[in-house]
């Protein structure tokens, strides 16, 4: 449970995670929760009075945080009532808090939820010890198939089947208000690290905003100059890669931006991003694409729970492009989001389908891209609002994205916080080998452990 | 911390010379002054232990903006003094629900104490009453359950409310939070029953009574400090968990107060530390109220209770 | 009651273990008093612990939860643990924090309590409520008014410290230094703690026959000399017991530390006991581990109240 992780944003929804130690086990896993599959449809049919009808009941829906449009819940609970009729539908909001936890007792007792949202990088936890049931290839292709994002359906994946499929990805963009930056935005990777370091000055203006624990948006700095996190070598061991030369190289650039072009706290975190936006004290701000509507907000809060923006200044003509890559382009950032399943206990498994099934639907799907939010499926990309630089910037991002290292204990890296350590030492000024070094070292360490 | 100190001890009344002096001892100018410097003294010590409290309640009653500016607001004053935090916190729709919180909190603590109070009791006065054979084996084990850390038993406590089909009933968690509370309120209590002689009683009987009759009427009422530092602690176990009722209280009607106040702590966004403030507040009310309720009864009982140990 | 008179005189009753009367002289009374504690404990304590028990030799991980059959490794849990440097650096830490905690809370407490004794009606009022306020403070209130004074971008200290010191303050993290975090923890638990101590201490002191302290002061002897060689006797139990419910209450400290490490601060070395099983079990799904480790850890704990254990013992031989 990274305090850092719970308050970064959809990207960073990654909490412990577990694995099984032994394959062997794992196997049995997978086939014991197939043949519980089976059984949970079975004992679903039969709740149906017997006369051959469709079962009837309640199906609980556990959406985690505030992601979730209200439209898009009462279009799934009105859709889902309207085509199970005699059948009610719940939508039981859980917080991102201590989810791992929850989800570990909550699964696997008698009053499981059917249908529940979890973060991409915690769903192995969950898919490789049996809590999930197996979504089959024949609801695979229903569902959405090939059209749904790669990386996503990876993460949901466990020895072969599929148990949690995409729900939604984050994107992120790189903000500026043209008032404080009048310049094109760059268009390669160097470039934005000149045009930052060249709006900086300390202690009054940021030409980025990099706070010492932020680490999702060093990963691009790596991708871009050839480095990797970690890579699965032949015999299996995992191989960190932030020593590589690409490796040296990203850190450097990330070090000579934090050092010379940010006045971020050296160990801050990446929250309350639009406060020194607001203030009008950052150029170029890289961050979730659902910052513009922190930043593009009223002074005095219309909501009792809204937090001030600058509507009225900064916020009124924010702009964003994507971070652009080494050689022009986009660059491959981070994606962080949630993935969706059928809980292993469901009491109504083929209703619990039905629910998955809207959640998945077109329409469901094109209600998140509404708000910025990259839809589950490739195709709907294009309802993203696109009519602005932010729609357009988050879209280009998102085809770009990037996931971390496939293994569940790449979880256990993030609840250990190794990462925001590390770079809160590179923010401090500490040599970049030795940096390095210690960060494959802990990374390896986890991932081989 | 030093500035708080003078700024808080600057708000709070002058100091006055400290009100009777213990009976028997001459008040001269020399002792006049040593209790004006021990008044002043005093007002330092609740200086100090009130600042968070009213650093709390001050936040609670600021608007965010004032919250998070670089001028400090030491005061809530008429001109941005502000309920908003309060009403987000409690009515916000996009919040877990306040009121069945607050239900859930206060019956779950009710029970517990009540349980634990009654059983703890009765087993006390088996522990001191009697001599038996197994009574010292039973002490030890009520010493050493309380070394055990809770955290690991989580788990096989939730498969047995989970079987008895009592998850996200206030049954479930009471009994959970009975079962954590027990062997401290036996240990404590029988220090009390102990400390009330049986001389007491058979005087009692003597002039008639039944040996319960003596019991109720003699040693019960001299228990009720001891039956309020217990319950103190029952309380305060209830009160603050939210480990077991994450696990217990899944749904979000079953929430408790410390589950409902975790959901501020950690959002997605940013903090309004606004409302997190209000909502600290919230969760303490109850405890501020019975704290000030029992404590006239429950300091000369601690000591009664502490003497056996 | 009448049972008490020829329970005492008679010789030892038979081993207790069916509450059932074996022979005449089965003491009904009380274990039919214990039967309700019995019950509970043994359900809700006994059988967990034997659960935890069996768990400690197995692998025991989030897929036995969902009921795979769990894999027998004897001894390995426990293996792990004792070979594992975290492990002790967790304890280490435990064990310094509690010596600290618990020094400053009864040193500090006391000091409160003789203050008290000092105090007019009125002021000592004045001082009671405030730490009743403290007191009745929900650990997981306290906390977050803590943290929230300590606040990185907006707390109260750094905007106090940029004032006195000219200096920019602002977002410097005092959570992330594991020094710093404990030092904020300190904070929290014994401003929590003196309150119990205080009023406890002066229940305790004010029992003394105020002639006592009179003879004393008019035999010459200093404040400190009167502390120690007439007030302490007096209150010597309270003082035990006083430390080792804190020595308990805080080695077992859970939730200061894990809201604490939600506001900020790196776990990995901020870990103490409570939170690292905690971690260990419902975070990471290792629950054989974090079983094996409660076992070591209550070990752990008789070994260091020893002295107070066999205490007890002896006294309940009478």
């Amino acid at each position: 449970m990274g305090a850092a992780t719970h308050r970064t944003d959809i990207t960073g929804k990654t909490e412990r995670n577990d694995f099984v130690r032994k394959n062997r086990l794992v196997a049995v896993t997978a086939a014991a929760s197939m043949t519980m599959a089976l059984g949970a449809c079975s004992s679903g049919a039969e709740a149906g009075d017997g006369d051959g009808g469709p079962a009837t009941g309640e199906v609980r829906v556990w959406l985690v945080g505030t992601d979730t449009p209200d439209e898009a819940r009462d279009y799934l609970k009105k859709t889902f009532e309207e085509q199970n009729e005699g059948s009610t539908l719940v939508i039981e909001e859980q917080a991102w808090d201590g989810l791992v936890d929850k989800y570990t007792t909550a699964l696997a007792g008698s009053d499981a939820p059917d249908v529940v949202e979890v973060g991409n990088t915690q769903a192995s936890a969950f898919t490789s010890n049996g809590y999930f049931s197996e979504i089959t290839a024949e609801e695979f292709e229903e569902l959405g198939g090939s059209d749904l994002l790669p990386g996503f359906v990876e993460a949901g994946d466990w020895e072969g089947a599929h148990y949690a499929l995409p729900y939604y990805a984050g994107s992120r963009a790189v903000f500026y208000s043209p008032q404080l930056v009048d310049a094109e935005p760059p268009a390669t990777l160097d470039e934005y690290v000149e045009t930052a370091k060249g709006l900086y000055d300390e202690g009054k203006f940021s030409g980025v905003w990099w706070p010492g624990q932020d680490w999702y948006n060093a990963l691009p700095f790596i991708w871009e100059n050839g480095g990797y996190i970690a890579e699965q070598a032949d015999d299996g061991t995992w191989e960190a890669g932030f020593s590589s030369e690409g490796g040296i190289a990203g850190l450097t650039q990330i070090q000579d931006l934090m050092l010379n072009a940010s006045n971020a706290p050296k160990d801050g975190q990446e929250t309350d991003l639009q406060v020194p936006f607001c203030e009008g004290k950052i150029g170029y701000l890289s961050a979730p694409t659902w910052i513009q509507w922190s930043i593009n907000a009223p002074e005095e809060p219309e909501t009792e729970d809204g937090v001030p923006g600058c509507a009225s200044t900064y916020g009124g003509d924010l702009e964003a492009f994507a971070l652009p890559g080494k050689d022009g382009g986009a660059a491959q950032v981070f994606a962080g989001g949630s993935n969706i399943a059928i809980a292993q206990k469901s009491e109504h498994r083929d209703l619990a389908y039905e629910a998955l099934k809207i959640m998945l639907s077109d329409e469901y799907q094109s209600i998140l891209a509404g708000i910025g939010l990259i839809p589950a499926k490739v195709s709907l990309a294009g309802e993203v609002p696109q009519d602005t630089s932010i729609g357009a910037a988050g879209v280009e991002a998102a085809a770009n994205a990037k996931l971390t290292p496939a293994t569940p204990k790449w979880a256990d890296v993030e609840a250990q916080t190794v990462l925001q350590t590390q770079f809160t030492r590179l923010a401090n000024g500490e040599d970049v080998e030795q940096v390095a070094a210690d960060l494959d070292a802990e990374i390896e360490s986890i991932l081989n452990g | 911390m030093s500035q708080v100190r003078s700024v808080e001890a600057g708000r709070a009344a002058p100091p006055r010379r400290s009100g009777s002096a213990t009976p028997g001892v001459r008040r001269s100018p020399v002792r006049r002054a040593k209790d004006a410097g021990w008044g002043l003294v005093a007002i330092v010590v609740f200086a100090l232990f009130v600042f968070p409290v009213y650093w709390m309640l001050n936040t609670s009653f600021l608007p965010n903006n004032r919250i998070r500016g670089e001028e400090i607001s030491f005061f809530p004053t008429p001109d941005v003094f502000t309920l908003d935090n309060y009403r987000s916190a409690m009515f916000s729709e996009e919040r877990a629900p306040f009121a069945p919180a607050v239900m859930n909190s206060l019956s779950t603590t009710f029970l517990t104490l009540v349980v634990c109070l009654v059983i703890g009791f009765v087993a006390s006065i088996a522990l001191t009453r009697f001599t038996f054979k197994g009574r010292r084996t039973f002490i030890i084990l009520i010493l050493v359950i309380q070394m055990i850390p809770g955290e690991a038993m989580i788990i096989s406590l939730y498969r047995i409310i989970d079987g008895w089909a009592l998850i996200n009933t206030i049954i479930g968690l009471s009994a959970v939070y009975v079962a954590g509370v027990l062997p401290f309120t036996i240990w404590t209590l029988r220090g009390f029953v102990a400390g009330v002689p049986k001389e007491l009683e058979e005087a009692a009987m003597v002039d008639g009574c039944s040996p319960a009759g003596a019991f109720w009427r003699v040693t019960f009422p001299l228990l009720a400090p001891g039956l309020v530092a217990t319950g103190i602690f029952a309380f305060i176990n209830a009160w603050n968990d939210f480990v077991l009722a994450l696990v217990i209280m899944q749904r979000p009607d079953t929430m408790t107060l410390t589950l409902w106040l975790r959901t501020f702590v950690l959002v997605t966004q940013a903090t309004n530390w606004g409302a997190v403030m209000a909502a600290a507040v919230l969760v303490a009310i109850p405890a501020v109220i019975f704290f000030l309720i029992v404590q006239g009864r429950m300091s000369g009982g601690l000591v009664a209770g502490a003497v056996k140990g | 009651m009448s049972s008490l008179a020829t329970e005492a005189a008679a010789p030892p009753a038979p081993a207790p273990t069916p509450p059932r009367p074996r022979r005449r002289r089965f003491p009904t009374v009380p274990w039919l008093l214990l039967s309700g504690s019995i019950l509970i404990l043994g359900v809700l304590t006994g059988y967990p612990v034997v659960r935890m028990l069996v768990m400690s030799f197995q692998e025991y991980e989030r897929a036995q939860v969902m009921g795979m059959p769990a894999e027998w490794v004897g001894l390995d849990n426990y293996v792990a643990i004792l070979t594992d440097s975290g492990f002790w650096e967790v304890l280490g830490r435990s064990i310094v924090f509690m010596v600290v905690a618990v020094t400053l809370t009864m040193v500090l407490g006391t000091l409160v309590a003789l203050l008290m004794m000092r105090l007019g009606r009125k002021m000592r009022l004045l001082v009671s409520v405030g730490l009743l306020l403290a007191w009745s403070m929900p650990p997981l209130s306290s906390t977050t008014i803590w943290g929230w004074i300590f606040d990185t971008e907006y707390g109260l200290v750094n905007n106090l410290l940029t004032r006195i010191t000219g200096d920019r303050w602002f977002g410097h993290s005092w959570l992330l230094d594991p020094l710093g975090f404990f030092t904020i923890l300190t904070f929290i638990i014994v401003w929590g703690a003196i309150p119990f101590v205080a009023f406890t201490m002066y229940a305790g002191l004010s029992q003394i026959p105020g002639e006592v302290l009179e003879a004393a002061q008019l035999d010459g002897a200093g404040p400190f000399a009167r502390f120690r060689l007439v007030m302490l006797p007096y209150v010597r139990t309270i003082v035990t017991v006083l430390v080792v419910l804190s020595m308990i209450w805080d080695l077992k400290v859970f939730p200061q530390v894990y809201a604490l490490q939600d506001i900020g601060g790196d776990r990995e070395k901020t870990n103490t006991i409570g939170v690292y099983i905690y971690q260990m079990g419902m975070g990471q799904g290792h629950f054989g581990m974090a079983s094996a480790i409660a076992f070591v850890f209550v070990a752990i704990m008789l070994l260091l109240s020893v002295y107070y254990v066999r205490r007890t013992i002896k006294e309940e031989e009478l």
